[in-house]
């Protein structure tokens, strides 16, 4: 789990939004956090299709508990996101 | 239960035959002393099955309600199916409740729930199918056998550690001699990526033998690893099922008394070959084959409890890190911290 607890159920904000994401995207790439930034685009990044679904996975599970209804990115968005920034904005809007 | 037991999850649903021939095999292996085994599936499905064999409350079971079909896009339906057997089986071992997991449906819908699931090992860019080839002078490790159908020489070289440090602990081999697959042995043979791949395989530490022909799966006497592409490897292995087949049938219309030539091909059969571990995940996860009987099934639930005594994955963890710290000293990194 992120630094963001279960229990909580308040909706996350955007850096802790990107915080996810970003910790998603250097787990599955295997980079260092840090060099993974807001404008950071995925077919720069090496990030194939599959791995944006990995990307994805992790985003879902962890941003799970904000909500109740379900949290699913759909594939048909999955596969227009460009940058980290596009992806963090996505789940800010799909939660 | 036993303080040594391994847990092995076991798909309900996966297989021909399932979920029948599932709870059958199940039973079978539960009765091997230090296996434990967690049918995962529907528990009404699952009570139903067992209580019609006898064998009411023998099993744990692991509710979970839906299947993927072996028509489906693996990647697509296992998004889609978050209570998908294959993928709670794989939770199963994440969370520590299970140590293994054990599927015989769709191959490319457990490789990548576990995948989605439990991750990748540090160095590994897609986990390999390896098989364990019975050839006629010991058996030999085949990967990939499918997982992945496009590859380029960096996951060949993946492949080539991960299959080399399987052959250490699965077959006994200390020093494991690896071989490409190609169209030859000769140097100059091999397409592009192949030639590729051979030069960085010669630099990791490996016993690299070269280019290896598909003879070399079946002699055993050549190299302990055979490394392929997953579409090649997998092409290969439906390729000696079919050898298999058409020799079983062979000898059925040409002797009197096939029984036991025929019975002496069982250990070549497909559903004896389709046993098969995925390398290069963190948890031991065995695929079987789609057609496996009671015995197969008991089979796989016997690959993954003693892949996870041999401590298999930790040791293929071990070989990866080799590769890391290639990649690191080739990016200037080395003797830096990652962050």
């Amino acid at each position: 789990m992120s630094a963001m607890g279960k229990a909580s159920v308040d909706s996350p904000d955007r850096d802790q939004v990107f915080a996810v994401v970003r910790d998603a995207v250097a787990t599955v790439l295997e980079r260092p956090p840090s060099s993974v930034t807001w404008d950071s685009d995925f077919a720069e990044l090496q990030a194939d299709s599959l791995a944006l679904v990995e990307v994805a996975e992790i985003v879902e599970e962890r941003l799970a508990p904000y909500a109740p209804e379900g949290f699913h990115i759909p594939d048909e968005e999955l596969e227009q996101l460009r940058t980290v920034g596009e992806a963090v904005t996505l789940a800010l809007a799909r939660l | 239960m036993t303080a040594s037991s391994v847990r092995v999850a076991l798909d309900l649903l996966g297989g021909d035959g399932a979920p029948d021939v599932v709870v059958d095999g199940a039973l079978v292996a539960a009765r091997e002393p230090g296996v434990e085994v967690i049918l995962v599936g529907p528990p009404d499905l699952a009570a139903d099955l067992l209580k019609a064999r006898g064998a009411a409350g023998a099993l744990e079971v692991e509710p979970a309600t839906e299947s993927v079909d072996m028509a489906e896009d693996p990647v697509r339906a296992v998004r889609a199916k978050r209570d998908a057997t294959v993928r709670v089986a794989a939770r199963l071992v994440r969370d520590g409740r299970a140590d293994a997991a054990v599927s015989a449906g769709s191959t490319g819908a457990f490789v990548v729930a576990s995948v989605f699931t439990l991750g990748r090992l540090p160095g590994v860019t897609r986990p390999a199918i390896a098989v364990t080839v019975p050839a006629t002078h010991g058996p030999v490790v085949l990967l990939d056998a499918g997982a992945n159908v496009e590859c380029g020489a960096d996951l060949l070289g993946q492949f080539a550690l991960a299959g080399a440090a399987y052959a250490v602990t699965r077959l006994g081999r200390p020093e494991p001699r690896v071989g490409l697959l190609s169209n030859g042995t000769e140097p100059g043979k091999g397409d592009a990526l192949r030639q590729e791949a051979s030069a960085l395989l010669a630099q990791l530490p490996l016993s690299y033998a070269g280019y290896v022909e598909s003879s070399a799966v079946t002699t055993g006497d050549v190299v302990d690893v055979v490394v392929a592409d997953g579409f090649t490897g997998n092409v290969l292995l439906k390729g000696l099922e079919g050898m298999q087949a058409l020799a079983r049938e062979t000898l059925v219309r040409a002797l009197d008394d096939p029984d036991d030539a025929v019975s002496a091909l069982e250990p070549l059969g497909a559903d004896r070959l389709g046993g098969a571990l995925l390398l290069g995940v963190p948890g031991t996860i065995v695929i079987g084959h789609g057609s496996s009987g009671p015995e197969a099934i008991a089979a796989c639930v016997r690959l993954a409890a003693e892949s996870v005594r041999e401590r298999v994955v930790p040791r293929v963890a071990e070989a990866m890190a080799a590769l890391v710290a290639r990649r690191r000293a080739e990016a200037g990194l080395a003797g830096a911290t990652q962050e």
